[in-house]
């Protein structure tokens, strides 16, 4: 069953957003293609064009060397592919059996499931994987019952029961052991040998060269690299990933000046917190000072300042200013002056139907007295909207009025009010123009400059190369690494982030 | 360790808190009322309940699916009216025949009606089935603006004393619709009513016809309720236009308290069947007790707040004790 893929010049954007603008892939019968690409590169959205989830603007797909066109992922499985998502698409209050045959289910000739032949059939799957998950993982376990690892697991194998001629593992071993991720590599080397073509999307660049025949480097949506994995190393793969070309030139907060920082006082000390996804993590942050996070996406990043915000459960100890806190509301992190700026600020951020008067004012009305002093909340939005140089029609506007970049100044602006000693920002700059962009920047470096220690996590690997001057990167809910002064560079932030512990001190 | 145990036990018998307190009412009953179990009551009990337990049951498949159905009291009313006008006082047992099939078929055709809104326009079903409930109630007040008319007595009779091998006819349709939900259990119609009530987005990438089995929920709880419309029609022998209205909350308690999840995806039919039968048993208690009728109400609304807050309440202890 000799079968072969190619996606040649792939388009596809996302409103105005380009997420891919020249996409290529290829892989044959019996190799392993790893997809590789740093964050917002494209690699996940060149894994959903192929697998029928979204729909391609421009370029080909080539199956078979028949030009293809998927509308649904029902298509595409029907042609021979298979994904196992990485959110999973299981029904976590069915059975792992009834999951994994769903729709498929043996039937008898009353019409009526034959649960034994399906749970028979499960078993022989799960045999694939056994020993390396817990003993109650059965057909009829409910997958509500599962850990993540177990889940993932399941959502494996329900790819698997297809019979594909092409699987695409899209993160297939994020939440998986090592012993599993073992056992999936000896079965992903046997399905190789049955003609099998398998695509592998992955950040862990030590799984990359143990398992991959082949690569596809993708940067900015383009594909600037194939070849044999063979025949290049990790030091060059990550240079692939590494873009040169740089649009901002960044000035830094104490540039020249580096070491005055280091007499601030601590301000936030962090001891081994731990969440559902991160693993222990300890951290101080200076008076003053810009902490830069990195990594790859979901890594932990968004469950840190959440925690440290108040906002989810957590382990560990948090000291402020050396005394202890532990917050169990966002209300008690405010009042310690905290500011979180979250990763979503159409759904967290932000009142989008309010004005932008409410939402400047929404942590402070109560500063406002009662009934409330009206003119003076007007004149202090007005001096904050001025500060931010904000464009919008008035105070009264709606929020949803304005563009992404001044709608994530009127976030800021909501906490600048409170003026807070520390601020937790996630992600600020997503879908903000490059104008604002440089605003932003700019303000950062005044806060920090005025002594508030800023918690920056940020997507752009640029952005905290530029702006920081110490970076800790998270892998895995840990942090694998702390960079600065001469081995902040790009190459090992990126190394830090798929995992790769030749950069800074881990 | 064992701190899931809730859930799990929850999911696999989820009718677990509806007998315990099905015992308890019945309990409450026995004390009241010592002959409950003699024949001639026992009858006169679950003929009483059959209409309700009924209407539980396709609410009960609509809940699954993730849907609600607050349509059904219009349904019982429009085929109350259609017998109570069409088979009248005199009609022949031939022409009770015939209208039931024809109530059948409205009950069928008002489900479809949902169902078309719903899954195939994709409105919200709470919204969609509150608006079909007033055109359903306003067509059988069309129908019939005011109570009367009625069926012969006679084959009121048959529904309200057959009782086969000593036992109330309702035993052994409740027998039938439980033996017909365990075999649709078991085919791949039941696995893919969990599968959209639990998860419909994982259901659709999977392949399952979503649009068809919510379609079907609907078109299965009309068909219920016009069984539930005859059943009530024959209990009482005559017609009157809003006799379904108060039968709606009713269900939806029924199944809730049933153990069957209002989010979809979770329960059965059986408990809704016991759930139907408690509730029915509680009204025989507030009746006993000669305590004042408002306390029906009150005590209804109170089991559904208390069986909605329960998993809330749960979660929430256990919150506590991390």
């Amino acid at each position: 069953m000799s079968v072969s893929l190619s996606a040649r010049n792939i388009v596809k954007r996302y409103g105005g957003v380009v997420a891919l603008s020249d996409g290529n892939l290829d892989v044959h019968s019996g190799e392993v293609v790893a997809l590789i690409g740093a964050n917002g590169s494209g690699k996940s959205t060149m894994s959903k064009v192929i697998n029928g989830v979204v729909v391609l603007d421009g370029g080909q797909l080539l199956l078979d060397d028949k030009p293809v066109r998927f509308s649904s992922p029902q298509a595409a499985r029907k042609m021979g592919i298979a994904t196992v998502f990485q959110e999973l698409s299981l029904v976590s209050k069915m059975t792992v059996a009834d999951n994994i045959w769903l729709t498929r289910e043996p039937l008898k000739s009353s019409g009526m499931i034959d649960r034994k032949l399906m749970w028979e059939k499960t078993e022989a799957l799960l045999d694939l994987f056994s020993g390396t998950f817990k003993a109650d993982l059965k057909p009829a376990t409910l997958v509500s019952a599962l850990h993540p690892d177990e889940k993932q697991i399941v959502e494996i194998l329900k790819a698997i029961s297809l019979n594909p001629r092409i699987l695409i593992l899209d993160e297939a071993t994020a939440s998986l052991d090592s012993r599993q991720v073992e056992r999936l590599f000896e079965l992903v080397k046997r399905w190789k040998a049955e003609g099998k073509a398998i695509v592998f999307v992955s950040h862990r660049m030590e799984e990359i060269f143990r398992i991959a025949d082949r690569y596809s480097v993708l940067r900015n949506g383009k594909t600037v690299g194939q070849g044999d994995i063979k025949d290049i190393t990790e030091k060059d793969l990550i240079q692939l990933m590494t873009e040169k070309e740089k649009v901002f030139q960044f000035t830094k907060a104490a540039s020249g000046e580096d070491t005055s920082g280091l007499d601030h006082p601590i301000y936030l000390e962090v001891e081994n917190l731990t969440t559902e996804t991160l693993r222990g993590i300890s951290l101080k942050v200076r008076q003053g000072e810009l902490l830069g996070i990195g990594g790859l996406q979901g890594q932990g990043q968004r469950d840190l300042l959440l925690a440290l915000f108040g906002d989810i459960p957590y382990e560990g100890k948090i000291r402020i200013k050396g005394e202890v806190v532990r917050f169990k509301h966002p209300r008690q992190a405010m009042r310690k002056k905290l500011a979180l700026v979250p990763g979503d600020r159409a759904k967290e951020g932000l009142l989008y139907i309010r004005s932008i008067l409410d939402n400047f004012l929404l942590p402070s009305w109560q500063n406002y007295g009662f009934p409330l002093k009206m003119k003076l909340a007007k004149r202090d939005a007005l001096t904050i909207s001025e500060r931010l140089s904000l464009v919008m029609a008035g105070l009264m506007a709606p929020v949803s009025s304005l563009s992404g970049g001044n709608a994530q100044k009127v976030v800021i602006g909501k906490w600048l009010l409170r003026d807070p000693d520390c601020y937790l920002l996630d992600d600020p700059t997503k879908g903000v123009d490059v104008n604002t962009k440089a605003e932003f920047y700019g303000l950062l470096t005044e806060l920090s400059q005025q002594g508030k220690s800023i918690l920056f996590y940020s997507s752009d690997d640029d952005e905290l190369i530029g702006l920081c001057d110490r970076v800790i990167v998270l892998h895995d809910g840990k942090i694998r690494a702390e960079l600065q002064g001469a081995s902040l560079t790009k190459e090992n932030l990126i190394a830090a982030s798929m995992g790769v512990s030749n950069g800074g001190e881990a | 360790m064992k701190r899931f145990s809730w859930d799990e036990m929850m999911n696999r018998y989820p009718a677990f808190f509806a007998i315990i307190l099905l015992v308890v009412a019945l309990i409450i009953n026995f004390i009241l009322q010592p002959n409950m179990f003699a024949r001639d009551t026992l009858n006169s009990n679950m003929r009483v309940f059959l209409p309700m337990i009924l209407l539980a049951a396709g609410q009960a498949i609509v809940i699954l699916g993730g849907g609600i159905d607050i349509s059904v009291g219009g349904i019982v009313s429009i085929v109350n009216t259609i017998l109570a006008t069409q088979v009248g006082l005199n009609g022949s047992p031939e022409k009770m025949w015939t209208f039931v099939l024809v109530s059948l078929g409205a009950g069928i055709l008002a489900g479809a009606i949902n169902g078309f809104f719903i899954a195939f326009l994709r409105l919200q079903p709470i919204i969609t089935t509150y608006a079909t409930s007033f055109l359903y109630v306003g067509f059988a007040l069309f129908i019939l603006p005011n109570p009367g008319g009625g069926i012969p007595a006679e084959i009121a009779n048959v529904y309200r004393n057959t009782t086969p091998l000593g036992l109330p006819l309702a035993f052994y349709v409740i027998a039938v619709v439980l033996l017909i939900w365990m075999y649709i259990r078991s085919t791949r119609f039941g696995n893919y009513l969990y599968a959209v009530g639990g998860n419909a987005e994982a259901a659709y990438e999977t392949a399952v016809p979503v649009t068809w089995v919510l379609f079907s929920t609907y078109v299965v709880s009309g068909f219920m309720a016009a069984l539930a419309g005859i059943a009530i029609t024959m209990l009482s022998g005559s017609g009157n236009a809003e006799i379904g209205v108060p039968m709606t909350l009713t269900s939806i308690t029924a199944v809730v308290i049933g153990g069957t999840a209002l989010s979809g995806g979770i329960g059965g039919v059986a408990g809704p069947v016991v759930g139907a039968i408690t509730l029915g048993i509680i009204q025989n208690i507030i009746s006993f007790s000669r305590i004042d009728t408002w306390w029906e109400t009150f005590v209804k609304a109170s089991i559904i707040v208390v069986a909605l807050a329960a998993p809330g309440v749960i979660n929430l202890l256990r919150r506590k004790k991390v």
